[in-house]
């Protein structure tokens, strides 16, 4: 018990005394885009899938400690802000702390190399029953095999406590990304990914005599925590389950300068659980190191 | 006699210098671009001239994490000294045949200078910002010059003979013709370099993704 009380503590203090023993930083970030989702309430087919549009903002600040030539230590923190211009209820700030260790396998571009991290997020949503604290453990492996191919490997681990049970979970989750640099200017990225994990359905409810219940039949496969939330137009069941999840997608980052990009991403995302939810996102943004 | 000496003497020099020959090398690609970074130089074919490295070291500095100048000229046995003037450390290497080195981890000036003791092309880079490449072209011969913006770069002080020109730039390889110096001439050749695109690695950063979750 004393050791489980520990471990959000310490995620809070090893960024930071990562951060006071930095000699390098701190090195600020700056990003804005436009998400539209295609079924926020990863609903399925038919019944009650919504999409949403949302505005984010977000702001970084990394600080570097090399800890020996091919080793760097960093620890920042990230912030968001997101506007939901569709449903209010999914209007979030987000605040956390991250640390991750990188080691670079030799000297050069070609070498690969691997790093070890864990991020911790605090999220406060304006239908405060989704509010939630989260943590992951990252993995990484990255190698470029020229000056335009990259392959990047990340695995994450993790967990998140929301103030309602039935949005709080766990997942494991594997993804990769092959970058395909055209020029100095043009990158194509193709992402793949799985995650298996805790999951929330929400069906389209109904007011019957004994309460609301799901117009989907197919909801009461679910057994797990439920909940009546009213974040949508409509009211909706959400259910939590355990499904994997399969994502694929496609990303174009045009750079403005050498500290500014674009990003055009799509990703569509299918999970099978009882029933399937697909979900498709197009992002819109740019992003600034300063 | 002792005058007449010293008068044969200086017109012995003054005739010397006016035998020195300069050669202006003019760069172009094939659509008639000017090529700059490029690295002419000059081999005496009859009796190569001796190279007296520079008392001073040069200096190869790191700003806004990038090499600066992107191409240095040097001959064997100068020495070479990287000050950072950057906030962040770079730890700066290079595995080329002609000379691998590592300074590790640092920030203003180097702790040493790296002396280049061997005739090659040097390519360097940092371990820990990948995009950042400079070239160093350690020269046997004392007579070459770097084409500046406009392409062109200018070899003095040639004395009278037969010399191989070669202009080397880091995306063409080699381009060399013989030619002939006499006297004081003062003679422009103009090269003609096909560059291969350049593709350095990316240096602007990705936008965090939207993703699922």
């Amino acid at each position: 018990m004393r050791f489980t009380r520990l471990i959000p503590r310490a995620l809070v203090a090893l960024p930071l005394l990562a951060l006071a023993r930095a000699e390098d930083g701190p090195y600020p970030s700056a990003s804005f885009s436009g998400v539209w989702q295609g079924n926020v309430t990863n609903a399925t087919a038919g019944d009650g899938v919504l999409g949403a549009f949302t505005l984010e903002a977000g702001g970084d600040l990394t600080w570097l400690q090399a800890v020996d030539f091919s080793t760097m230590l960093s620890a920042g923190v990230a912030a968001t802000a997101d506007l939901c211009t569709t449903f209010g209820g999914l209007d979030k700030i987000s605040a956390g702390p991250r640390v991750e260790l990188r080691h670079k396998l030799g000297l050069g571009p070609y070498a690969p190399a691997l790093s070890f991290g864990i991020e911790a997020d605090g999220a406060a949503f304006s239908d405060s029953e989704r509010s939630h604290v989260d943590a992951a453990a990252v993995a990484r492996l990255s190698q470029r095999f020229d000056e335009a191919l990259q392959l990047v490997v990340e695995a994450n681990a993790g967990g998140y406590a929301a103030n309602h049970d039935v949005f709080s979970g766990s997942y494991a989750s594997l993804g990769a990304a092959l970058n395909w640099d055209i020029d100095e200017t043009w990158r194509v990225s193709a992402t793949g990914g799985w995650r298996d994990g805790d999951v929330v359905a929400e069906y389209a409810a109904a007011k019957s005599s004994t309460g609301w219940v799901p117009i989907d039949t197919g909801a009461y496969h679910y057994t797990g925590p439920r909940q009546l939330v009213r974040t949508f137009s409509e009211p909706f069941i959400a259910y939590r389950t355990t499904a994997p999840t399969w994502s694929w997608g496609i990303g174009v980052f045009p750079a403005i300068g050498p500290h500014t990009s674009f990003a055009l991403q799509y990703t569509r995302s299918r999970t099978s659980a009882y029933d399937t939810y697909v979900n498709d996102l197009v992002s819109a943004g740019i992003v600034h190191h300063f | 006699m002792k005058r007449i000496a010293a008068a044969a003497i200086l017109a012995a020099c003054i005739v010397t210098a006016q035998a020195a020959g300069i050669v202006r090398v003019v760069t172009r690609d094939p659509a008639g671009r000017p090529v700059g970074d490029a690295v002419a130089y000059l081999v005496n074919l009859d009796s190569p001239a001796p190279v007296h490295p520079p008392a001073d070291p040069v200096a190869i500095t790191q700003k806004d994490q990038e090499f600066s100048p992107y191409v240095t000229p040097i001959v064997v046995g100068t020495r070479v000294v990287f000050p950072n003037l950057d906030t962040v450390q770079h730890h700066v290497y290079s595995v080329s045949p002609a000379k691998r080195f590592e300074i590790p981890l640092y920030i203003g000036d180097s702790k040493e200078a790296i002396v280049f003791d061997r005739e090659g092309i040097v390519t360097l880079g940092c371990n820990i910002h990948d995009w950042m490449v400079a070239y160093v072209f350690v020269l046997s011969t004392p007579y070459f010059a770097k084409t500046g913006p406009d392409g062109t770069a200018e070899v003095p002080g040639l004395p009278p003979g037969r010399y191989r020109l070669a202009v080397w730039h880091p995306r063409a390889g080699t381009v060399s013709r013989d030619l002939v110096v006499a006297g004081s001439d003062d003679t422009t050749q103009v090269v003609s370099v096909v560059l291969k695109p350049d593709h350095r690695i990316r240096r602007a950063p990705d936008a965090a993704g939207a993703g699922y979750r």
